[in-house]
């Protein structure tokens, strides 16, 4: 079987634009949650966000391709380019663009597009939406417009487990590569979710915090809806060593599962199968992972859930890992999230410092892991594991290690 | 026939297919103007939008139909719904 590894990132997220931009920001303990900024924002309950600042579309695409791009589309194909580039691979040269899949995963899709036409028709009473509506908005519209872009015609299609999207993003693309389906994988995760149906949907859940992202304090308040969008470049170890590609990052191994039992809330139980099946399909010991990078959205049921299932999962090592909500400074992008993480886990397992949880205050019985409080630890990191859980009870959970 | 529908029409055309006006003629396809579909269905959006009139799909007939084709039933829905031609 194929071992897969990771040999370019890139990333859009509320830290700017940039893979080393977020990660720099993240080991500075250094957040992108600021006041909300949407025409709404006076209206509305969701205070704070961590939004992409300053994104111009136009600064990415000319003025034909822009009417065809919803914004996480744009997202998607700018982190994708910076991915491509550190790669340094040349699709066009033996035919390796048919040797390539995309596989991109999303919560929402098209949000703000299909906000915007849905205004047009309901309040502003128009007969017709925009014609560019479908394509704009379809879940697979990344996934088309990275392998348009570049010229990869392997398989490519969308990943859908809301917040879990990401991993089990990455976790098709390594499947993918490990069974011959193709030799190298674009993948990752985008969201642009900041439309007014998506904040009012947010505030009627009751999950939002007011102040900050918190996660595992004992006064965490919720999550804070972020947008973004990172992509992967990863490849066959084989296909890497032979064109002497620099390797970031070895996935080593992937676990999903399913809870099969509450639509939103989280479980132990399916938490802790899921890390185990990442454990096992990596060949890692427990004992082997210095580092967790949590779910850890700060909402009171997930940083409780999710520390009884480290637990679970590691026994006595669990007290020897470093566990950190990244959360904490760029938001919960949703279905970009794991994407984002992967950034940090990455950053890592590279240099040996892992990015703290930030806008730690109290802590939290429930919550009695090592949560690296609010500064980078310099420390070895061999291997680690990376969480996401989605509403629906899916979760997947991607190992990775070292470079080999 | 309002010349000032056939300017503005002109003018949405050659704005979405980055043409220059003095390229379009009554007797064009948009497919003679190289506009290819996507392009040509946001033409007809920007039309629709411009006068607040919906063409039928008969009307928009993309490949066949020519400029002159569109701006006849651009009029005719104008007509139809007693609104003089916009002045710009």
């Amino acid at each position: 079987m194929q071992r897969v590894v990771i040999s370019g990132h890139g990333a859009v997220s509320a830290l700017g634009i940039g893979a080393n931009t977020l990660w720099s920001a993240l080991r500075e303990g250094r957040g992108g949650i600021r006041p909300l900024d949407h025409p709404e924002a006076a209206n509305l309950r969701v205070l704070i966000a961590a939004q992409v600042p300053h994104f111009d579309p136009a600064a990415h695409f000319d003025d034909k391709r822009r009417p065809l791009l919803d914004r996480f589309s744009q997202f998607a194909l700018v982190a994708a380019r910076e991915a491509i580039a550190e790669s340094g691979l040349d699709f066009a040269s033996n035919d390796l663009g048919a040797r390539t899949a995309v596989i991109i995963g999303s919560a929402v899709g098209g949000e703000l597009t299909r906000d915007e036409q849905s205004r047009r028709l309901y309040a502003d009473k128009s007969p017709r939406v925009h014609p560019l509506s479908i394509p704009r908005t379809m879940i697979n519209a990344p996934a088309s417009h990275i392998s348009m872009e570049h010229g990869l015609t392997g398989p490519s299609f969308a990943v859908a487990s809301a917040c879990a999207s990401s991993n089990h993003a990455i976790a098709q693309a390594v499947q993918t590569i490990r069974c011959g389906l193709a030799d190298v994988a674009i993948a990752g995760g985008t969201e642009a979710c900041f439309s007014l149906a998506n904040l009012r949907a947010g505030e009627a859940m009751r999950v939002l915090a007011d102040d900050t992202c918190r996660p595992f304090s004992h006064h965490r308040r919720g999550l804070v809806l972020a947008e973004g969008a990172a992509m992967f470049v990863l490849e066959s170890f084989e296909h890497a060593r032979q064109r002497g590609a620099t390797i970031l990052a070895e996935v080593a191994g992937v676990g999903m599962s399913s809870d099969a039992g509450d639509i939103v809330a989280p479980s132990d139980v399916g938490a802790a199968s899921c890390m185990r099946r990442a454990l096992l399909d990596a060949g890692l010991n427990g004992e082997d992972v210095d580092y967790v990078n949590a779910h850890g959205t700060g909402t009171t049921a997930n940083d409780a859930t999710e520390t009884r299932a480290i637990r679970a999962v590691f026994g006595a090592h669990a007290d020897r890992l470093a566990v950190s909500s990244t959360k904490s400074m760029h938001g919960h992008a949703l279905g970009a999230s794991g994407a984002l993480e992967l950034v940090a886990v990455i950053g890592a397992l590279r240099e040996g410092v892992v990015a703290p949880t930030a806008n730690y205050t109290e802590a939290d019985p429930a919550c009695d892991l090592d949560v690296v409080p609010n500064t980078a630890r310099s420390m070895p990191v061999r291997a680690a594991l990376s969480n996401s859980f989605a509403f629906g009870g899916l979760n997947s959970t991607v190992a990775l290690r070292r470079a080999p | 026939m309002s010349s000032s529908v056939q300017q503005q029409i002109f003018a949405i055309i050659a704005d979405q297919a980055k043409l220059d006006v003095a390229s379009i003629q009554p007797a064009s396809t948009l497919k003679d103007l190289g506009v290819a579909s996507l392009d040509a269905i946001e033409i007809i959006f920007d039309i629709e939008e411009k006068f607040d009139v919906t063409l039928s799909d008969s009307d928009a007939d993309l490949k066949s139909d020519t400029v002159h084709g569109l701006i006849t039933a651009v009029q005719r829905e104008l007509d139809a719904k007693g609104t003089p031609a916009l002045a710009g």
